[in-house]
């Protein structure tokens, strides 16, 4: 391979001043290695809160809501334009079931974006076995497509969850449950929904998710099972969950469906608005580490080249003198900056890879969180690769322009 | 009628530090091809100077200058650059080589920057050079360990190493004895007689000035003869 003089000047330079090469190196391998660091944490804490967060929540949950009576059963009836005053209007008895649900999911499946839609009945109940009795909920549901949407097997603990489709009253109960009343895969369980009667069934599987609060409320039953439990009919629906290809998009579909189907469409967003906001001040407190790091770094670059040019300048000058242009000169100086945040770069990518690795072996043991969550994104990598180039290339600019103005004959008349 | 390897017409230049003074006062200069000229006069009366303009390095001057017939006045600062590499040798009064590198790099590099040659080429060229001055035992040597004449010997074998048409030096032999004094001026004299190339040395060895082709005389600024 043909390298080049200026290359080469470049080279000998950074090598007959490795104390400088090396610790300004450092400085870039610093800021790159945190650069990585900060992002595989950042990135590895919202994804893991985020799964979380869809592990228990649909991207978006249709229901219908309880509303406050209005004056439009008014406006029809006397049917005149006459401005109507309701006076300490109430909320209104409603069913909370959907009307035509099936007519409704499949109107919602014509929805591009949506990769998935699920019915569900939701109802409130009381679990007893022996003497203990404690509140809760079941879901039914269709357990496959439940599993699609929101991956239950990997939260199973014990049991099968496709014995809900072949045990009759076949009940999946969350491990808070199974530990309070010291239940078994296999026992039996009574459940007594508010408007039902009282019916035993038996545990097929138990889960455990991340969040305490479901695992000792919420249990699985087929979607018949629920209806039976409230003593209603097959078409009764309480929610309808709707999975999105990119659940970025689930407040506009949200706002769209409620306008179709006239019911509640609560997004992802809305559910987990904190989780939203700890996200948001994560990536500044991240950024603006990262901005300062790189920051140093880049003026540990600039200080160097400034000093080596000091050094350097009858060099400069001899160089110029001997027919090197101003561009050559630069090019000198500038590849140095290159190099060393080159050699930054690839120290920088094993040692963030490596403290990323490390951390992700900490053990942190509170609640479901056993281990720091850590995410191995190469992008990350390229980004800092990208972004420590570029802080190199910009601190080494200013220095070399000024080498390259350097005056020969001011300098070698001495 | 010889061919002009260097014309100069009515060059002035003024130095502004402490009071505005006139260093070079309408300098009127030309060199042939294949000319050795020695520039003498004391100390002090502005020789370097001239030497600095003739070479393209310094721009800040009136007046007119041609290079093997090709006027530079007025050309930008990478063009100089240049001309300065492929068709001009100078060997310094004062700085002579880059401390960082052996030898045989310092010579290499104007070459090296040139690029007419291969890699290869020019160290075996360079090489040659070193030996032309018996320096060839120090080649590998880093240039920041040499004695004053060494050093001024190597800094000569790198103004040769791309063939330039014009050689300038100031006191190019003020370091050395006079055994290898003799042997610079054998060796300009046959790169004149030889090779047609152009020598404009400034000196104050009368003996080397004698022996050139025509010497020029300064005093103040001013050409006296
Ligand atoms: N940067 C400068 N600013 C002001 N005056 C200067 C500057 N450089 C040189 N001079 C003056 O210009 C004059 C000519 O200087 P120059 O270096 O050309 O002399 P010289 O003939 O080469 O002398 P020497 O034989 O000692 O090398 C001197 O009087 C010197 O003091
Ligand atoms: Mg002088």
């Amino acid at each position: 391979m043909k390298i080049s003089v200026n290359t080469e000047i470049a080279f000998t330079y950074l090598a007959s001043r490795k104390k400088q090469t090396i610790v300004a190196s450092l400085g870039v391998m610093f800021g790159i290695s945190m650069f990585i660091f900060m992002q595989s944490l950042m990135k590895g804490t919202n994804d893991y809160f985020e799964k979380a967060s869809f592990s228990s929540t649909a991207h978006i949950r249709l229901y219908s809501e309880n509303k406050v009576a209005d004056t439009h059963m008014l406006t029809s009836f006397l049917q005149d334009s006459s401005v109507k005053i309701l006076t300490n209007p109430k909320q209104l008895k409603q069913t909370l079931g959907l009307n035509n649900p099936y007519g409704i999911i499949n109107n919602i499946k014509k929805n591009k974006q949506v990769v998935a839609v699920t019915p569900q009945v939701s109802a409130q109940v009381m679990y007893s076995s022996g003497s203990v009795t404690l509140n809760g909920n079941v879901a039914g549901v269709s357990i496959d497509e439940e599993d699609k949407m929101f991956d239950v097997q990997t939260n199973m603990v014990a049991g099968n969850l496709h014995d809900l489709n072949r045990v009759n009253n076949g009940l999946l109960i969350g491990k808070g449950i199974a530990d309070k009343l010291s239940l078994h895969v296999g026992d039996n369980i009574t459940v007594r929904a508010v408007t039902g009667n009282p019916v035993v069934m038996r545990v097929v599987g138990i889960y455990a998710t991340t969040i305490k609060q479901i695992d000792e409320t919420r249990s699985y039953a087929n979607i018949v099972q629920a209806q039976n439990l409230l003593g209603k009919d097959r078409s009764y629906v309480t929610d309808i969950k709707i999975n999105l290809a990119d659940y970025n998009n689930a407040p506009k579909v949200a706002r769209d469906l409620e306008i179709i189907t006239g019911y509640k469409a609560e997004d992802w967003v809305q559910s987990n608005e904190q989780l939203k906001a700890a996200f948001k001040i994560r990536a500044i407190i991240l950024n603006s580490v990262i901005g300062v790091i790189l920051l140093v770094a880049g003026f540990g670059i600039y200080n160097i080249l400034n000093m080596t040019i000091y050094e350097k300048i009858k060099e400069i000058a001899i160089l110029k003198a001997t027919g090197f242009s101003g561009p050559a000169v630069i090019s000198i100086f500038l590849q140095q900056a290159v190099y060393i945040g080159l050699i930054g770069a690839v120290v920088g990518i094993i040692f963030g890879f490596s403290i990323t690795f490390m951390v992700s072996r900490i053990y942190i043991g509170a609640g479901t969180l056993k281990y720091l969550p850590m995410s191995f994104y190469v992008p990350h990598y390229v980004e800092a690769v990208i972004f420590g180039v570029i802080t190199t290339i910009a601190a080494g600019y200013f220095p070399a322009r000024k080498a390259s103005k350097v005056d020969p004959v001011t300098i070698i008349r001495g | 009628m010889a061919e002009i390897a260097l014309k100069a017409g009515g060059i002035t230049k003024y130095f502004h530090d402490p009071v505005t003074f006139p260093v070079l006062k309408n300098i009127d200069l030309e060199v042939s091809r294949g000319e050795f000229v020695s520039i003498v006069g004391k100390s002090g009366c502005g020789k370097s100077t001239l030497l600095y303009i003739l070479s393209t390095m310094d721009t800040d001057y009136e007046g007119k200058l041609e290079i093997n017939g090709v006027n530079v006045t007025g050309k930008s600062l990478n063009e100089l650059a240049f001309i300065r590499n492929s068709s001009i040798g100078f060997v310094f009064q004062f700085h002579y080589l880059l401390p960082d590198f052996s030898c045989l790099k310092n010579v290499m590099i104007p070459g090296l920057r040139l690029g007419r040659l291969s890699y290869k080429e020019v160290e075996q060229k360079a090489y040659e050079k070193l030996k032309m001055f018996g320096v060839e035992d120090l080649a590998l040597k880093s240039a920041n360990k040499l004695s004053g004449g060494q050093q001024q010997r190597v800094a000569i074998a790198r103004s040769l190493i791309n063939d330039p048409a014009i050689i300038m030096g100031d006191e190019p032999t003020g370091n050395l004895d006079s055994k290898n004094t003799g042997i610079v001026f054998d060796l300009f004299q046959r790169l004149t007689k030889e090779y047609h190339q152009t020598i404009i040395a400034v000196t104050h060895d009368e003996d080397f000035a004698q022996k050139s082709d025509r010497i020029i005389e300064m005093a103040d600024g001013e050409v006296v003869k």
